[in-house]
């Protein structure tokens, strides 16, 4: 085997293809099922965007939080929330991360440091200031993530958060998902100032774009970032570029698209093929060895949406449960 | 040990307790340093009315000014909640929440049910309310029973000194989101209060006067006014029960429907808008669990369905007066009592 | 017929992680736009009234569409007509690429390139002999020279419109050809920086910017100026060579950043408010059309500051200098020039009396 010229390790490399490649099938497979009528509800998928929850995560522990979005799957796996918990919620189950009350979009695990999917754009980007709020005063290192699509980078809860966090000096990383769409308004029509690293300078912290389809560019500048949160350094932001491979919803007909635009984007911008090309290439990782990891992850999906169908339904009795601790 | 302090300095006091308690409790809010970093930080505002005056030279950096962003900081102790402090945001006047909802209802009124019971959400968001401050639309609503409304929010909304205390320090204790609403005219008003901690249970309401000709019910400024009614009735020979919820959510059913059945009848006070509000919560539960011991129809006291106008003449027409509470009464006690509409 | 002037501006120039390590400076949209209505108005007063403009997405054209259409509404007309280039927009370097070449078909007298040096490095690769005026919004931003766009602009409209000779107008620029052929299937890249090569050990491209004094090995510069920021800083600061004079600098870095084993330690500025200690094992001249090939057998190739390619112990890799590879404006000629001749008066000293 080759000398490793990259910045992790292999187990590293082999745990972040295996992250990339479980949410790539969870994703998969959902917009099969939902075809099917197997899911209720409604669901919006990461598939494409994998590279940005990955390159991310592999820089924090179960003590560091993330706030996420609709948009959140990609996040969740990342994260470390267990697959069949997720699958289970998605399938409405009792067995699922928040008891089938939650569903898609609300998937959350604070043991993980996962602190929810949102309906709500951009209602993230407070409630990580104030996870990184807490980091800072009880001073256990810990950072706080949030995730925010181009749309929901123009809510007022983001723009107050950037400013909030620059202010009080929290350790937050403000993360804006680029994928050129909000649910169907180009990025371009819908933000005035057109650079999130504009808006960051504006609120006095470093922003950096990044190629969100390439696992290097991401993991390597949020390492940084990260880095200097933990350190005392403040708040920045990253702009990763990055696309998605359906639509805003399943169901999306996704008419406002150019022609050939998702077949070029698959073809070209495909952050899996990227990554396991450059490692088999550099002689790190054998193709077989990631093939392998394929079966592994494929294996593991088919148990999750089987274990998720057999699980049992929320039952009457659930449906007052919950809604305070006391009463 | 007592002593007799105004409700200001109680909610002071209960902030200042809970804090020497418990390390993980914070408080934030607009100007409630009021001066963090300038020259005269020692002796900085506290708040606009002073309500957290002095607390930051006893507790430094856990006293954090905010900037006027509320959906920010408000989210930001909605997260820090869920991340094991306990924040005490101040929204100034709730009125404000106009612009910061959703960071109250959509998350932290929802985490510990849309998470499957795993959040725990220890957050406690007080301001003021209420009218007669002259302090006009936007800053004088009571809307607590926007708050009431919602499930998982806490709502409290203390009359005295003594249960201001004791619900802050509860609500501070407390695992859910509280709303803690402190009427901006009662912040003066002094009463005995013990100088220890203590805490006063929610949904326990408070009897204030015994009677058993009528049962009136309210919260807040207008208890006051209750009993400014009751006293003027007992000249006539009328003894009127006076309940003060204290919490809204959740709410002390046990005592009213008790009442009522040895009452018969049955006033609700509040300073709310008329529709589906506090007044019209209880006169509905009541028609449908007590029916049977009424002997006259329920009787609703509330501001009109107008916002609050600032001109004084008109303000002091707006809220519940002593006169309208009374009037109120009289019309159970009359033979038409049950088929009489409030006027 | 008037002579057509065209623009490339990045828009997403100056945006990479050195502005988290390094405080390093970050042009706002807005500003690039004003930097662009700037140079429109300065070619106008010289007589150019049509502009190309490559398409972008990243909101430049926009702003200087506003501002164009405000000028107009108010009366006044200060603004040549602005045309945009018909061609996709991909987002990336490959819309210079093509925009370049299609703004050199359509005989583009200059091109006014805002962006760092990468952008002028793809601008270079594309324009043959259009000369190029080069304005400085990236970060490291060797290569352009830093001066204010308004008058980047009266120059290159000066120098179109035939109003300044030709040899004082424009100069002639080096660069470095890289090629690399692969070992494994024997497909061949060739590729070419203005300023610096770097080779580094990381093998993966990552977030671009060279800020790892440790991985630094060999380095290549077609001219070493002690005035600017970078890899051609490292090699000024050793042994300046001028953007004038035939051939370049190459300089060796101790592996590891091993400052103990290195013949000589620098401190250098090797991106902006980053000082780093660099072991220099030894340098030397790099002629022109001398083909060099490193010692160093696998890493990255950094190209005018931003790792572009990688290679392994299998590829082939070699490195050659060329003088007079492409023209840029010569502001500082021009405008001397044109002071001198009192061009931008009423009665210009005709050209004959100089």
């Amino acid at each position: 085997m080759a000398q490793n010229p990259f910045p992790l390790g292999k187990d590293e490399l082999l745990k972040a293809y295996r992250t990339m490649r479980t949410i790539r099938e969870f994703e998969e497979r959902l917009h099969v099922d939902f075809a099917k009528g197997d899911i209720p509800g409604f669901v919006h998928l990461y598939a494409g965007e994998e590279a940005c929850a990955t390159g991310i995560m592999m820089h924090l522990n179960d003590n560091d939080r993330i706030a996420s979005t609709h948009r959140g799957h990609g996040h969740c796996i990342a994260k470390g929330v267990d697959v069949h918990a997720m699958m289970a919620e998605i399938y409405g189950r009792s067995t699922g991360a928040c008891r089938g009350k939650g569903g898609s979009m609300h998937i959350a695990d604070l043991s993980k440091g996962m602190m929810g999917a949102n309906g709500i754009l951009g209602a993230g980007a407070p409630l990580i200031c104030g996870a990184a709020l807490a980091a800072k005063v009880r001073g256990d290192r810990g950072v706080g993530i949030t995730f925010v699509g181009d749309g929901a980078s123009n809510q007022g809860t983001f723009l107050e958060s950037l400013n909030l966090a620059a202010v009080w000096n929290l350790p937050v990383v403000f993360v804006v998902e680029n994928n050129g769409y909000a649910e169907s308004t180009a990025m371009e029509w819908a933000v005035s100032c057109d650079s999130y690293v504009d808006r960051a300078t504006g609120f006095g912290m470093p922003g950096v774009t990044v190629d969100g389809t390439d696992f290097f560019a991401v993991y390597e500048a949020a390492g940084e970032i990260i880095r200097r949160a933990r350190d005392g350094g403040g708040p920045a932001l990253l702009e990763c570029n990055m696309v998605r491979f359906y639509g805003h919803f399943e169901g999306d007909a996704q008419t406002y698209r150019a022609k050939g635009e998702l077949e070029a984007i698959r073809a070209t911008r495909d952050c899996l093929t990227i990554l396991s090309e450059r490692v088999i290439e550099a002689g790190v990782i054998g193709r077989d060895e990631l093939q392998t990891i394929d079966r592994e992850v494929n294996a593991l999906i088919e148990d999750a949406v089987r274990a998720a169908k057999a699980a049992p339904l929320p039952v009457a009795e659930d449906l007052l449960r919950d809604v305070y601790v006391s009463y | 040990m007592s002593r007799k302090i105004s409700m200001k300095q109680a909610i002071n006091e209960a902030l200042d307790l809970e804090m020497r308690r418990d390390p993980t409790v914070i408080v934030m809010g607009e100007d409630i340093v009021g001066g963090t970093g300038a020259q005269g930080e020692d002796d900085a505002w506290g708040g606009v009315l002073g309500v957290t005056k002095g607390l930051y030279a006893k507790h430094g950096n856990r006293l954090m000014d905010t900037p006027l962003s509320e959906s920010a900081y408000i989210g930001a102790a909605v997260g820090a909640a869920a991340c094991g402090l306990r924040p005490v945001a101040e929204l100034m006047f709730l009125d404000f929440m106009g612009v910061c909802f959703d960071q109250i209802f959509n998350q932290a009124a929802k985490f510990r049910y849309m998470f499957g019971g795993k959040a725990e959400t220890p957050v406690v968001i007080r301001g003021m309310v209420g009218a007669g401050f002259r302090a006009a639309a936007q800053h004088s609503q009571m809307l607590t029973p926007l708050f009431t409304h919602i499930p998982g929010l806490k709502v409290v909304c203390p009359s005295n000194a003594y249960d201001a205390k004791g619900l802050l320090i509860q609500s501070i204790r407390d695992n859910d989101p509280v709303i803690f609403c402190e009427h901006k005219n009662l912040y003066g008003l002094e009463c005995e209060v013990p100088a220890e901690s203590y805490a006063i249970p929610f949904g326990e309401a408070n009897v204030l006067r015994d009677g058993d000709d009528v049962t009136i019910v309210s919260y807040g400024l207008t208890v006051h006014r209750a009993m400014e009614a009751a006293t003027a009735l007992a000249k006539d020979g009328t003894e009127a029960e006076v309940i003060d919820l204290r919490t809204l959510s959740p709410i002390d059913w046990d005592t009213i429907v008790e009442s009522v059945e040895r009452t018969g009848r049955l006033v609700v006070v509040d300073e709310a808008h008329p529709r589906c509000n506090l007044a019209t919560d209880i006169a509905a539960f009541v028609g449908q669990n007590a029916f049977g011991a009424l002997k006259a129809g329920i009787q609703m006291v509330t501001a009109p369905h107008t916002p609050v106008p600032f001109a004084p003449s008109l303000e002091d027409l707006y809220v519940p007066s002593a006169d309208s509470i009374a009037s109120a009464v009289k019309r159970t006690l009359s033979p038409k009592g049950a088929r009489s509409i409030a006027a | 017929m008037a002579p057509v002037v065209g623009i490339v501006a990045n828009p997403v120039s100056a945006r990479d992680i050195r502005r988290v390590v390094a405080n390093a400076t970050s042009l706002q949209i807005a500003d690039r736009a004003n930097i662009l209505l700037r140079v429109l108005a300065a070619l106008q007063a010289c007589g150019v009234r049509d502009v190309l403009m490559m398409p972008e997405n990243g909101g430049i054209r926009a702003h200087v569409e506003r501002g164009m259409m405000r000028a107009r509404s108010r009366g006044e007309d200060i603004y040549p007509a602005l045309h945009p280039v018909a061609m996709p927009i991909t987002g990336t370097v490959a819309d210079t690429h093509r925009a370049t070449a299609e703004m050199r078909r359509a005989g583009v007298s200059a091109l006014v390139v805002l962006g760092g040096d990468g952008t002028h490095r793809a601008v270079a690769a594309e324009c043959g002999t259009v000369p190029i005026a080069g304005i400085s919004t990236g970060t490291n931003n060797a290569f352009p020279e830093h001066r204010e766009p308004t008058i980047t602009g009266l120059a290159t409209g000066l120098a179109v419109t035939g109003r300044v000779p030709p040899h004082i107008a424009f100069t002639a620029n080096k660069r470095i050809d890289v090629s690399l052929i692969n070992g494994a299937n024997g497909g061949a890249v060739t590729e070419m920086a203005l300023v610096d090569v770097a080779l580094v050990t990381e093998r993966y491209i990552g977030a671009r910017a060279l800020w790892r004094t440790e991985n630094f090995r060999e380095l290549y510069v077609t001219f070493a100026d002690p005035e600017v920021i970078g890899m051609s800083a490292i090699a000024g600061l050793l042994e300046p060579v001028g953007r004038d004079e035939s051939g370049g600098l190459m300089v060796r870095l101790s592996p590891d950043g091993d400052c103990r084993k290195a013949a000589t330690t620098l401190h250098a500025p090797i991106a902006p408010g980053m000082m780093a200690r660099v072991g220099i094992t030894d340098w030397r001249r790099m002629p022109a059309d001398v083909a060099f090939v490193p010692e160093v057998t696998a890493g990255s190739i950094a190209l005018d500051g931003e790792r572009e390619l990688s290679f392994s112990e299998r590829d082939r890799l070699s490195l050659t200098l060329r003088d007079d590879a492409f023209r840029t404006v010569n502001v500082a000629a021009v405008m001397r020039h044109a002071g001198q001749n009192r061009l931008l008066t009423g009665t210009p000293v005709p050209v004959a009396a100089f």
